[in-house]
C-alpha cells in the first residue's frame, strides 16, 4: 500500500482513470440526448403539437444539469496530458495535440457558443434559428464524439507514422485518422450515447406513467424511444461484435486478456469459449472456469474453426501484457451482457406495441413492463464504463499500443502532489456526483410545466394538464420560499 | 524552407496569443463577476450576477479548452514541460473552474443557496489566483534542462513576484468585471459596481506599476531585450498608452458611462498582453526554450492552420452572434419561464 502512494505512475493511472470515468457519466447522456432534443423540437416545428414543445423544455433542464458536470469534468481530462503525462505529450502532440486542439475549436466550441441560444433564447429569436441553434450543438457534441474516439482509436492502433528517437513523426495525417479502429470505435461510441440517452429517457418516461404522472405525455417520449432502439440496440451488438473482430487482429493481449486465455488456441481448429472463469495471474491460470465447447470461432467470426490462433497471455512475458485480467474478463462480459439484456428489452417492447398494449389508456397497466424499462435507465452508462475498462486497461501496459509503455509516458512528479489531486478529485466528485442525482431526482419529482406558454401560440387556451400535479419551478427561486 | 520553419511558430505564438487573450478577456469578466459575488449584499443581487453570466460563462470557457488544445498540438514540448512545472496551480485553476461551473447549475435547484454561493464566489477567486501564479511564474521563467524538459521543484512557481502577478491579474478580473457588470445591470447594483470598478482601476493600476517595474530589474533576459532599441521605443511606449487608457476609464466611470468603461479596460488587457508578448516573444519556456526549438513538425503546424485556422472567424462569428442575442440589462430569469 506504501509502495502504491509513492508510485507516481500508478498514482496518476488511477487519477486519469478516476477522472475519465466520472466525466464519461455526463456527456454520454448529454451527447445522445442532444439528438433527442433535435427529434423532439422538429416534431414540434412540423405538427406544431404543443406536446413536443414541453418535451424539448423538460428535457433540456436534465440536459444542462448534465452538461455543466460534463464541461467542468472535462477540463481535467485535456489538462492531465501535460501535468501528469509529459513526455508522452511531447512525443505524440503533433498528431494527438492537434486532435484534441480540433476537438476544442470544431466541436466543443460548436457547442458551447450555441448552448446559451438553445437554453435561454426561446423568446429571443425566431423559432428555426433556434433549432438551428439545438442542430448545431447537437452537431457538436457528436462532433466531439467523433474527434475524442479518432485520438483514442489512434493509441490502439496506431498509424500514419512511427517512432523516431522517442517522438511519433507523422508521415500522413489522414492515414492517421483513419486509423484501423476509427470507423468502428468512433461508431461504437456514437451508438453508445444515444443507447444510453434513449433508456434513461424511457426510464423516466416509464417511472411517471408508473406513477400515474402525464401518462400520455410521457407515452409519446417512450414510443419515440423506442422507435429508435429499434435501429439501435441490434445495430450496436453488430458494431460492438466488429470491434472486437478487430481487437483479435490488431490487439491480441487485449483479446487474451478479454477472454482470461492463457494458452494458445491454433488455428484451422474449434476452442472453447470461456461464460464465467475465476482468473489466477499469479498462478497464469484460471482457478475454475465454466465453458462452451467449440463457441469460439462462432463469437468471432460465425465459423467453426479459428481461421487464425487466438493467443494465450502466456506467449508474452508478463511485462508485455495486461495486469488486472479478472477485471477486463468481467468488464466484457457485463457490456454485453447489458447489450443483449437491452436488444431484447427493445423486442419485448415492440411486441407489447403491437399488441396494443402501448396505448395511452392501457400503458399505466402495464406494470412490469414499466419497472424493467427502469431498472434498465442506468445499464448503459454501466455498458459504457465497463467497455472503457476494456479498451483502456486493456490497452496496457502501453499508452501508445506496442509504442510507448504507460510506465515512460507519465511526468515525473512528486508522489504528494499527484496524491493530494487525486484525493481532493475522489472527495469532489464524490459530492458532485451525489448532488448531481439529488438535484436531477428533484427535477424529474417536479415534472414538466406544461403551462409554458408556447411561443407564436401564446393566444390559444392551454392545453390539459393536472394542475394538482404542476409545480411551479422558474427563476428566481426567492419568490417560491 | 528556412523562412517556413520561422514563420509557422510565429503564426502559431500568435494565434495561441489570441485564443489567451480572448480567454483572459471573456472568462475574466465571468471570473471577476464571480470574485465580485462574494461582496454581494443579498440574495436578489447574487441571482443577477450569475444570471448575467448565465447563458455564456461556457462558450466563454471554452477559449481556455481551444487554446489549451493548440498549445498541445503546436508546441507538444512546452504544453508537457509548463503543466506538470505548474502542477499546483494548474490544478487550483482546475478545481476553482469545477466549482465555478457546477455552480451555476446546482445553485439553480438547490434550497440552500449559501453553499453554491461560495463554491461560485471562491472557485472563481482560485480559478484567477490559480492562473495567476502561472502567468507569473511563465514570465519569471521555467527551470528546464537543454532538451526543455522541467528541472526545477514543485513549488518553483511560489515567491513574491508571481503572487504580485497572481494579485494584479485578480484585481484586473474584477475590473473587468465590474464594467461588465456596468453594462449588464441599472439602478443600484449598476452604482455599486461604478464604485467597485474605481477602486479595482487604482489596485490594477498600482500591481502594473510595480509589475512593469519589478520585470526589468529583476531579469536580465527581459532587461536585455527592453533596453535595446527598436524594442525600446515600443516598451517605452507602452506605459505611456496604458496610462492614458486608465485616465480614460476613470474618467468615463466619473460620468457613468455605460459602455465606455468596458471597452477601454478590454484595450488596457489589449496592451497588457502585447506588452508580455513582447517580453516573452520568442520564448515558449522563458527563458530558454523558442518556439522554433519547441514547435511540432511543420506538417502538423500547417495541418492545424488548416483545421483551426480556417475555425477562427467562424468561431468568433457565432460567439459574437451569441452576445447580440443576449445584449441588453439583465433581468430575473434567463430561463424565462
Amino acid at each position: 500500500m506504501i509502495e502504491l502512494l509513492s508510485n507516481t505512475v500508478a498514482l496518476s493511472r488511477m487519477q486519469f482513470a478516476l477522472t475519465a470515468i466520472f466525466h464519461m457519466l455526463w456527456p454520454v447522456l448529454t451527447t445522445g440526448m442532444a439528438i433527442y432534443l433535435v427529434i423532439v423540437e422538429g416534431l414540434w416545428l412540423k405538427t406544431r403539437n404543443p406536446d413536443y414543445y414541453h418535451h424539448a423544455r423538460f428535457w433540456s433542464k436534465l440536459y444542462v444539469l448534465n452538461f455543466g458536470i460534463g464541461v467542468a469534468s472535462g477540463l481535467p481530462m485535456e489538462f492531465q496530458f501535460g501535468t501528469n503525462w509529459a513526455p508522452f505529450s511531447e512525443a505524440v502532440g503533433d498528431f494527438f495535440g492537434s486532435i484534441l486542439g480540433f476537438e476544442g475549436a470544431m466541436a466543443f466550441m460548436l457547442e458551447a457558443g450555441f448552448l446559451g441560444i438553445m437554453l435561454f433564447g426561446w423568446g429571443r429569436v425566431h423559432p428555426v434559428i433556434h433549432y438551428l441553434a439545438t442542430i448545431m450543438v447537437a452537431f457538436g457534441a457528436n462532433l466531439s464524439t467523433f474527434w475524442i474516439l479518432v485520438a483514442n482509436s489512434w493509441l490502439q492502433s496506431p498509424a500514419g507514422g512511427e517512432m523516431v528517437n522517442g517522438k511519433f513523426v507523422v508521415s500522413d495525417y489522414f492515414q492517421a485518422i483513419l486509423n484501423p479502429f476509427m470507423v468502428k470505435s468512433v461508431s461504437h461510441m456514437f451508438f453508445a450515447t444515444l443507447e444510453t440517452s434513449l433508456f434513461v429517457i424511457g426510464g423516466i418516461s416509464a417511472w411517471y406513467i408508473l406513477n400515474n404522472r402525464h401518462e400520455a405525455f410521457f407515452a409519446r417520449s417512450l414510443r419515440i424511444v423506442l422507435a429508435a432502439a429499434i435501429a439501435v440496440t441490434p445495430l450496436q451488438i453488430y458494431i460492438g461484435h466488429l470491434s472486437a473482430e478487430q481487437v483479435y487482429h490488431y490487439q491480441p493481449t487485449k483479446l487474451a486478456a478479454m477472454e482470461a486465455k492463457w494458452e494458445t488456441s491454433p488455428a484451422g481448429q474449434p476452442a472453447d469459449w470461456s461464460l464465467l472463469a475465476l482468473p489466477d495471474e499469479s498462478g497464469e491460470k484460471n482457478k475454475w472456469e465454466i465453458t462452451i465447447p467449440n463457441a469460439l470461432g462462432y463469437i468471432l467470426e460465425f465459423k467453426p474453426k479459428l481461421s487464425e490462433p487466438v493467443l494465450g497471455l502466456k506467449e508474452w512475458q508478463p511485462s508485455d501484457r495486461p495486469r488486472m485480467v479478472g477485471l477486463i474478463y468481467y468488464s466484457f462480459r457485463i457490456m454485453s451482457g447489458i447489450g443483449f439484456f437491452l436488444a431484447g428489452l427493445m423486442l419485448w417492447s415492440i411486441l407489447q406495441w403491437l399488441l396494443g398494449n402501448l396505448s395511452p389508456e392501457k400503458i399505466a397497466q402495464q406494470k412490469w413492463f414499466l419497472r424493467t424499462w427502469i431498472f434498465a435507465a442506468p445499464l448503459g452508462y454501466i455498458a459504457v464504463e465497463s467497455g472503457w475498462i476494456v479498451r483502456c486497461v486493456g490497452r496496457q501496459p502501453w499508452t501508445l499500443y506496442g509504442q510507448i509503455r504507460t510506465a515512460d509516458a507519465a511526468s515525473q512528479l512528486p508522489a504528494s502532489n499527484v496524491l493530494t489531486s487525486l484525493t481532493l478529485f475522489a472527495v469532489v466528485y464524490s459530492i458532485l456526483f451525489v448532488s448531481t442525482l439529488y438535484f436531477g431526482s428533484r427535477i424529474i419529482r417536479h415534472g414538466p410545466n406544461l403551462e409554458l406558454p408556447v411561443p407564436g401560440l401564446e393566444n390559444q387556451p392551454a392545453i390539459e394538464t393536472e394542475p394538482a400535479t404542476f409545480v411551479p419551478n422558474q427563476r428566481p427561486v426567492e419568490a417560491q420560499q | 524552407m528556412d523562412a517556413l520553419l520561422h514563420f509557422l511558430p510565429q503564426v502559431w505564438f500568435v494565434i495561441l496569443g489570441l485564443f489567451l487573450f480572448l480567454y483572459v478577456m471573456l472568462d475574466g469578466f465571468d471570473l471577476g463577476v464571480g470574485i465580485l459575488s462574494l461582496t454581494s449584499s443579498n440574495e436578489e443581487r447574487r441571482s443577477l450576477l450569475m444570471t448575467s453570466l448565465g447563458n455564456i460563462w461556457d462558450a466563454n470557457e471554452t477559449w481556455l479548452v481551444v487554446m489549451g488544445g493548440a498549445l498541445f498540438g503546436a508546441f507538444p514540448l512546452a504544453y508537457g514541460t509548463i503543466l506538470s512545472a505548474l502542477y499546483i496551480p494548474i490544478f487550483m485553476m482546475i478545481f476553482g473552474l469545477i466549482f465555478r461551473a457546477v455552480a451555476f447549475e446546482f445553485r439553480e435547484h438547490s434550497n440552500r443557496k449559501l453553499f453554491w454561493n461560495v463554491a461560485f464566489g471562491s472557485g472563481s477567486f482560485l480559478a484567477a489566483l490559480g492562473q495567476g501564479f502561472a502567468l507569473g511564474s511563465v514570465i519569471e521563467g521555467i527551470a528546464v534542462d537543454e532538451a526543455g524538459h522541467f528541472i526545477g521543484s514543485t513549488w518553483d512557481w511560489l515567491d513574491w513576484r508571481s503572487l504580485l502577478v497572481a494579485l494584479t491579474l485578480i484585481q484586473g478580473y474584477v475590473l473587468i468585471g465590474s464594467t461588465y457588470l456596468i453594462l449588464k445591470t441599472e439602478g443600484e447594483l449598476q452604482k455599486t459596481h461604478f464604485r467597485t470598478a474605481k477602486l479595482a482601476a487604482v489596485t490594477t493600476l498600482i500591481g502594473a506599476i510595480l509589475i512593469t517595474i519589478a520585470t526589468p530589474v529583476f531579469y536580465e533576459t527581459a532587461r536585455t531585450r527592453l533596453f535595446s532599441p527598436p524594442l525600446l521605443y515600443i516598451f517605452a511606449t507602452i506605459p505611456l498608452l496604458g496610462l492614458l487608457l486608465v485616465w480614460l476609464l476613470l474618467r468615463s466611470l466619473n460620468r457613468e458611462e455605460e459602455r465606455t468603461p468596458f471597452i477601454w479596460t478590454i484595450l488596457i488587457f489589449l496592451l497588457t498582453f502585447i506588452g508580455l508578448g513582447l517580453i516573452v516573444f520568442p520564448y515558449i519556456i522563458p527563458t530558454q526554450i523558442t518556439i522554433y526549438q519547441a514547435a511540432a513538425a511543420p506538417s502538423a503546424l500547417v495541418f492545424m492552420i488548416i483545421f483551426v485556422g480556417f475555425l477562427i472567424p467562424i468561431m468568433l462569428f457565432y460567439n459574437i452572434y451569441q452576445y447580440v442575442v443576449f445584449r441588453g440589462k439583465v433581468a430575473g430569469s434567463a430561463y424565462g419561464d
